[in-house]
């Protein structure tokens, strides 16, 4: 990969692909280093400051904040990866068609995607929430709702000036079908800023999950996610600082990590910034 | 002037109208009966049917949506069916506390943003630009409701500085004050966050261009290249991109309503949707598409004063 | 120098009332969004419970601070007497009571008026409580004639300041109509002055109250959603009452700060297990007998705490008129739960669907029973959905487990018959609120419904409490008492152990200390 080469050089993408992998290995390996079942109650230890036994302390329910916070990591790598996937994939798809049919039929796709991309994300995604259910599946979607927009303004853009462009003429005289034309010729020359924006979308979606599971409208119960530990440590604050610290820190440091990534992605791949540090 | 703003207000009726298509569409076919929601504990079937007969839910779908569509086209955003109470008037009680916290919050945003970015963007690659980079991402990265919750136990809490209790009294312009400064410094710092790193790629990639260099050639001091030209050109992008941001505030609204007992739009939204209040529900996502499109406007319209040319890209 | 020393003098000026004199506003935090209904006979939930016993009075009245029906006392009707037989009730009203923003005086046509309101479910949610009654007459300015059908257990019972009671102005009604939901007009000690939408609710006092003008001046309800945000502006002495959470650390937490008195109040609610006989895998007996088993009141008592909460003693809650604890409740025992499931065929457990809502109080103690079932290898699939979903899907059988809290007027005849009598099976049309389809105690419900022997009543009640334990038609888990958190420079007025109306009562003596 040409992009990730030069990126590495930059010093916030390395830190930042540090804490992402720390994160992701928590969550993988969480079946075997969480000390315990992230949903097992103790009610006698409830509300257990950090130490001891419980590393991180435990909740209101007894459970081990420790457990939790890996096992929350798992759902919100999970709804981040799955919605900004299928938001690549709808929104690039609406993008490129959109941009290469052209006409009329892009200015209608394009204004729809305008008034996707001005709502407010959060607000988008709690009327979506609210309406069809706290789910895993309902988050996703309404994540990758609100992430559609963007991807396809990214998508369009490129396919405007390189449809002109010889190799692409040159592929149509060959009588090649316009779906290889897309995706062989267009798709390439598109992926590094698909994967900049990705990261730093991915971190959006970290957020957005994080913030809606804070509303009340996250996964269902037991599910640890780490927005509902914060909405458990805000409830508790007075008796508990703690319980908010630790879900906060690792949404924090997942979410910097991903921007860290995209920044560095960009600025790796962006030609004007390119070769002048 | 006047006619590209008619044009722009026309070009929304047709968005509009497919937004309040969705929004009937949506809010009628998911589960949850608003009857239901009211009587809670006591409803029974007579009850419920009563009620559906009160709230004109009985009507055929199509009547509903026209008496809907007309309604909300005359300007009339109907009354909650909850409360009874009308929508537009609860949307003008809560939307000065809307208001203040968002220019409140962008003022913060670019009384900080700006100079730091500038300065940035000025030591580039030197301790400050990298100080400024770090903190900036990671002021972005925070979220709300975290730095929010920290800001409270601090500042209201441990320092008993300010209020716990966020809802002002409007009347009273001291006490208004008092209560925004925690929720718009919160807020704030994500929008200086922002505005940091736009001004700072904004100036870097102003001061690159050739008139600049002419101008540092001709023996213009730094100072006014700077000033005079520099933060000029780069306005431009800054208010594009605070334009966009302004979506993220109303976003992130929410959480600050609820982290610091705010009254607002966000608080209201959340209200509805737990009531099932359709018609409230209906009311505010009109308007809030119309605030969307006037502060689009107002974008648009900033550009046309920074630069004359309008070029849109 | 002068003008320093005026302004020393004009600050002076400014400080010196507010230490001479006691408040007489209070401030109230409630956590809610928002009001939701200002017409009493509307008033379902506890946000708008509350408030609506402030503003309004019915015939009779609990006395302040209590919930026992024994307490009974004129508010409204001054006295009242029935017929032999009990079926003819007369009410003698209160001469001189004026409604609120010179509404006139409340007579006999608003007592009708009132009591027919609450008894149309167009304009009630609360009709069907007042269905004893055959007919309901003005006799003349002052009093009122109530016929009943059939005998009920306490005809005073459904004429308190509690629900269906409360008497509003026949004259704000049809002048205000619809408007009346959002400017009430009542009798009460505080007249209605506004609502800013998701902030407050203000209350004015009724200077002219007929028990004599109140003490405090103004309340100001104040919704904040949030706990520790309410804690906070409590502790902050932003706030004289606080709504509490039922919850042990938090009443150790607030009982600690200083100035703060945290009181524990009458009526409990009991929070239910009921389990719907007629679906698989729970039409078999063993397999309910499995879930009693399993749960654990001890434990689930200790999550919540001792102070706010208490053991589920019987399929109602303790301390009804009619109660017994003497039903045979099965105790926690996971070994025996998995045995039965073993004998009923599920050697490795059961996973059963449950229609969950998530309102934050519920789905906490939810998550705590879940953990218990799994123990006995119960699996519970909640499906958590919003409030009002959740009312709307468990009333169309679409939970074959729901899990239901509530208190209701202390007499065994009306929770009894909403929850465990056929005739209130969830869809069908005379539902009320049984999930469980139980149908066992019907004849001893209705028997003792219409019997007047007390004694009689009373062990009719009881054989009716055991037959539904041993049928295992519901599991009782908890009861959890109100908790509200006080400033210790308000005085009610009088001794706060109970309130229908779910929040302290403020009454004309309320006052600041």
């Amino acid at each position: 990969m040409r992009v990730l080469a030069p990126a590495a050089r930059y010093p916030a993408t390395t830190i930042g692909a540090v804490f992402c992998l720390l994160i992701v290995a928590g969550a993988l390996l969480a079946p075997w280093i969480a000390p315990f079942d992230p949903n097992d109650q103790n009610i006698i230890d409830r509300l257990q400051p950090p130490g001891g036994a419980y590393l991180f302390g435990t909740d209101s329910f007894g459970r081990d904040v420790l457990s939790r916070i890996l096992w929350g990591a798992r759902i919100s790598l999970l709804v981040a990866v799955t919605s900004i996937a299928a938001a690549i994939l709808v929104g690039g798809t609406i993008g490129m068609v959109s941009g290469y049919v052209g006409g009329q039929f892009d200015l209608i796709v394009m204004q729809t995607m305008d008034v996707l991309l001005s709502f407010p994300s959060l607000i988008l995604g709690l009327i979506v929430v609210a309406l069809l259910g706290p789910d895993l599946i309902n988050l996703v979607f309404a994540i990758a709702l609100t992430a559609i927009a963007p991807f396809a303004r990214i998508a369009r853009a490129p396919v405007l000036s390189l449809k002109e462009r010889a190799f692409v003429e040159a592929g149509r005289a060959l009588g090649f079908s316009h779906t290889r034309i897309l995706f062989v010729h267009i798709l390439p020359n598109i992926l590094s800023e698909v994967l900049v924006m990705g990261s730093l979308w991915m971190a959006t979606a970290v957020r957005t999950e994080a913030s809606l599971s804070f509303i009340g409208l996250g996964v269902k119960p037991p599910t640890p996610t780490w927005g509902g530990m914060m909405r458990d440590g805000f409830e508790n604050i007075l008796d508990a600082p703690w319980l908010s610290i630790w879900p906060g820190l690792a949404i924090l440091m997942l979410v910097l990590g991903l921007n860290m990534i995209g920044d560095g992605l960009r600025d790796a791949t962006d030609p004007r910034l390119r070769g002048e540090s | 002037m006047i006619f590209y703003i008619i044009r722009r207000l026309l070009a929304a009726i047709p968005t509009l109208l497919a937004v309040l298509t969705l929004v009937f569409v949506i809010v009628r076919i998911v589960p949850g009966d608003p009857a239901i929601a009211i009587l809670g504990d006591r409803a029974t079937p007579e009850g419920i049917a009563a009620l559906h007969a009160k709230l004109g839910l009985d009507k055929p779908i199509w009547q509903q949506y026209v008496e809907f569509l007309t309604q909300s086209l005359s300007g009339d955003f109907g009354r909650s069916m909850v409360t009874g109470r009308s929508i537009l008037s609860d949307v003008s009680a809560v939307l000065p506390h809307t208001i203040d916290l968002t220019v409140a919050s962008l003022l913060v945003g670019a009384v900080v943003g700006v100079p730091v970015g500038i300065w940035a963007a000025l030591h580039r690659n030197r301790f400050i630009d990298y100080a400024a980079r770090l903190l900036s991402l990671i002021g972005l990265s925070f979220p709300v409701f975290v730095s929010g919750i920290f800001i409270l136990m601090v500042f209201a809490l441990h320092w008993r500085l300010f209020p716990v209790i966020g809802s002002a009294n409007l009347s009273d312009p001291l006490d208004r004050l008092n209560k925004l400064v925690l929720p718009a410094a919160t807020l704030g710092l994500v929008m200086a966050a922002y505005i940091t790193r736009v001004t700072r790629s904004a100036m870097l990639s102003v001061m690159g261009e050739d008139y600049i260099r002419t101008a540092r050639a001709k023996g213009i001091p730094w100072r006014r290249v700077v000033w005079r030209h520099g933060l000029r050109n780069a306005a431009m992008p800054v208010v594009t991109v605070v334009g966009l941001y302004i979506g993220i505030l109303i976003g992130n609204s929410v959480l600050t309503e609820i982290v610091f007992n705010r009254p607002g739009l966000g608080k209201i939204i959340v209200g509805a949707l737990n009531q099932r209040d359709y018609t409230m529900l209906q009311g505010l996502m009109v308007i809030y598409c119309f605030l969307i499109v006037v502060v689009n406007l107002i974008t648009d319209l900033t550009y046309g004063l920074i630069d004359p040319r309008v070029k849109q890209a | 120098m002068l003008n320093r020393a005026m302004f020393l003098a004009s600050a002076l000026a400014l400080a010196a009332p507010a230490l001479a004199q006691p408040k007489t506003a209070l401030n109230i935090g409630m956590a809610a969004q928002d009001i939701g209904q200002l017409d009493p006979h509307f008033a379902v939930s506890t946000i708008d419970r509350t408030p609506a016993a402030w503003m309004f009075n019915g015939l009779v009245r609990f006395a302040p601070g209590s919930t026992d029906p024994a307490t009974l006392e004129p508010d409204l009707a001054e006295k009242w007497e029935s017929s032999p037989d009990g079926k003819t009730w007369t009410f003698h009203l209160r001469h001189g009571v004026q409604f609120h923003g010179g509404f006139g005086e409340m007579t006999a046509d608003d007592v009708v008026f009132s009591l027919k309101k609450a008894g149309d479910a167009k304009t009630s949610a609360f009709a069907s409580e007042l269905r004893p009654f055959q007919t309901i007459e003005a006799v003349d300015p002052y009093t009122v004639r109530l016929v009943l059908t059939n005998n009920v257990p306490s005809v005073l019972g459904i004429l308190t300041n509690y629900a269906q009671g409360f008497i509003v102005s026949k004259k704000a009604v049809e002048q205000r109509g619809d408007d009346f939901k959002r400017n009430p007009i009542g009798t009460g000690p505080f007249a209605f002055v506004s609502v800013t939408p998701n902030q407050a609710l203000e209350l004015a006092a009724n200077e002219s109250y007929f028990r004599g003008a109140p003490k405090i001046k103004k309340i100001s309800y104040r919704f904040i959603p949030s706990d520790a945000s309410r804690d906070l502006a409590f502790q902050n002495g932003e706030l004289d009452l606080n709504y509490g959470r039922a919850d042990q650390a938090w009443v150790n937490r607030t009982k600690a700060q200083p100035h703060t008195i945290v009181d524990v109040f009458a009526p409990a609610e009991l929070a239910v297990l009921h389990i719907n006989t007629t679906v698989k895998p729970f039409d078999d007996i063993r397999v309910r007998q499995a879930v009693a088993y399993a749960i654990n009141r001890p434990e689930i008592v200790r999550w919540r705490g001792g102070d706010v909460s208490r053991e589920g003693a019987g399929v109602i809650p303790r301390g009804y008129l009619g109660f017994t604890a003497d039903t045979g409740l099965p105790s926690n025992n996971i070994e025996k739960a998995r045995t039965l499931l073993k004998d009923a065929g599920y050697p490795d457990g059961i996973t059963v669907k449950m229609v969950q809502t998530q309102l934050p109080e519920m789905l906490t103690a939810a998550q705590v029973f879940q953990a218990q079932l799994k123990r006995a290898g119960i699996n519970l699939d909640m499906q958590v959905v919003e409030h009002a979903t959740y009312h709307q899907q468990i009333r169309q059988d679409l939970s074959p487990i729901v899990y239901y809290s509530a208190a209701r007027f202390p007499v065994a005849d009306i929770y009894l018959t909403q929850f465990y009598h056929s005739r209130s099976i969830v869809k069908t049309p005379t539902a009320v609120t049984n999930f469980s389809h139980c149908d066992v105690a019907d004849a001893e419900i209705d028997a003792a419904r219409g019997e007047t022997d007390r004694a009689k009543q009373l062990a009719l009640w009881a054989e009716a409490q055991k037959k539904i334990v041993a049928q295992v038609c519901a599991v009782p888990m908890f009861e959890t008492l109100q908790v509200y958190a006080r400033h210790d420079s308000v005085d009610y007025g009088y001794k706060l152990e109970g309130s229908m109306a779910l929040g302290p009562m403020i009454t004309e003596a309320t006052h600041f200390k």
